[in-house]
């Protein structure tokens, strides 16, 4: 398939029951919503079943996306509804306790740890879910404040409250950690 | 720290992106393979804003059909004019929205209580400048006739839009439900300005609007436990 084929022509194509259509989208939108579901802190087990069962939700309402409109808010929107059917059932299955736990665990990660990985799931975790949310489609994805708004189904003005929020949150965090740099430092 | 530099942190830790396994991806493709046949894209968002409109009109009509266009007999050009205009748009304005709830990754101009508080205010404003008799008579009585009448007119208005947009997805239901429930209530609301004599501002005011409130409810409570259930399986 030609890199030059937009998604929304892709999409186009897949809905017009073209295999490798449909294949190169899998191929192409998989990484992005996989990133997705691991920075919501789920498991790389989960993160697999979230995937798959978005490609399953994605194929029966494939006929919803409507040629000309952007493919990626069309593919979050749905993603997000995934995860927090997920997570619902999560909540039935598993004790809150076990999940407070483990979300403690990752927001009290030692600092350094953060700041010097990369770690982008370690990074955003001190943030709430839909600060990070907005963040991965922002800063990972690449939507524009838009697309994000038309994912999460909230207005733009809405969307930038919440990296506003969420940069806050991590500037103190980071200046926290000691990542600011000095006046001094700056300088030299 | 500025926001530069925490842009730069997160665009590098962005590149990475995780390797999905190359089994997984397969067995997508091959799960899909088999019912992969053309699909026929939603109709445009006016199409199926015209469809929900059109129900709410007919509802309103064939329920004051059957009882009577009293109140449209009472009311002079202006009252008329002011009143189904403001309710023909907010109409509009709903069936835009569900239209929009019904279809993942829409423009959303106003949320659904954002939609519910926005009928609620106008029909308010429009009944507060247009009735002014606040004397009260079977206040209670003459208004839970009224609000009865109403709502069972706006469910199958709601449950008729619901139906225009069945081969929509609903990603929030709830929310969905709602402006679902606001369409009925406005048709329920539309069919009592037809139907209904009492000018009375304080029952118009009450009883009239509650329609609106009592059917936007009954949609999200539904569409809540449709969404509950979605998560139970």
């Amino acid at each position: 398939m030609h890199p030059d084929i937009t998604l929304e022509m892709l999409m186009a194509r897949y809905q017009a029951g073209d295999f490798v259509a449909a294949t190169a989208l899998i191929d192409r939108i998989s990484p992005q919503l996989y990133r997705f579901f691991l920075g919501q802190i789920v498991s790389r087990l989960d993160a697999d079943d979230l995937l798959q069962e978005t490609w399953l939700r994605v194929h029966r309402v494939r006929h919803t996306y409507r040629p000309g409109e952007p493919v990626l808010p069309w593919f979050y929107a749905i993603a997000r509804h995934v995860r927090v059917d997920h997570y619902r059932k999560a909540i039935r299955t598993t004790s809150r306790e076990q999940r407070l736990e483990e979300m403690s665990e990752l927001a009290a990660m030692a600092p350094e740890q953060i700041g010097k990985s990369d770690d982008l799931d370690a990074l955003l975790a001190p943030l709430s879910e839909s600060q990070r949310e907005v963040l991965q489609m922002l800063k990972v994805a690449g939507m524009s404040l838009e697309e994000v708004a038309r994912a999460t189904s909230s207005t733009v003005g809405s969307v930038k409250q919440k990296v506003h929020r969420a940069y806050e949150k991590l500037r103190e965090r980071m200046n926290a950690m000691g990542l600011r740099k000095e006046p001094s430092e700056e300088k030299s | 720290m500025r926001d530069g530099e925490i842009d730069e942190i997160l665009k590098n830790a962005a590149d990475r992106l995780p390797q999905v396994k190359p089994a997984l991806l397969k067995g997508v493709a091959a799960a899909i393979q088999p019912s992969l046949r053309p699909v026929r894209p939603l109709p445009p968002t006016g199409v199926l804003t015209g469809g929900v409109f059109l129900i709410c009109a007919t509802v309103a009509l064939a329920g004051a059909a059957r009882a009577g266009f009293n109140g449209f007999a009472k009311m002079d050009l202006l009252e008329r004019t002011l009143i189904f205009s403001t309710l023909s748009i907010l109409a509009w304005l709903a069936g835009t929205e569900f239209v929009h709830e019904m279809i993942p990754g829409s423009r959303r101009r106003i949320s659904a209580e954002g939609m519910l508080a926005l009928g609620s205010v106008a029909l308010l404003a429009v009944f507060a400048a247009i009735f002014h008799d606040y004397h009260t008579e079977h206040f209670v009585s003459a208004g839970l006739i009224c609000l009865a009448m109403g709502v069972v007119h706006a469910i199958p208005a709601a449950l008729l839009s619901w139906w225009i947009l069945r081969r929509g997805f609903a990603v929030n239901p709830q929310s969905a439900g709602l402006v679902a429930g606001t369409i009925g209530g406005l048709a329920g609301v539309g069919l009592l300005e037809l139907h209904c004599p009492n000018f009375q501002a304080m029952h118009i005011l009450v009883w009239h609007t509650a329609v609106l409130l009592v059917s936007a409810a009954l949609g999200a409570l539904i569409g809540r436990a449709r969404q509950f259930r979605t998560g139970r399986r």
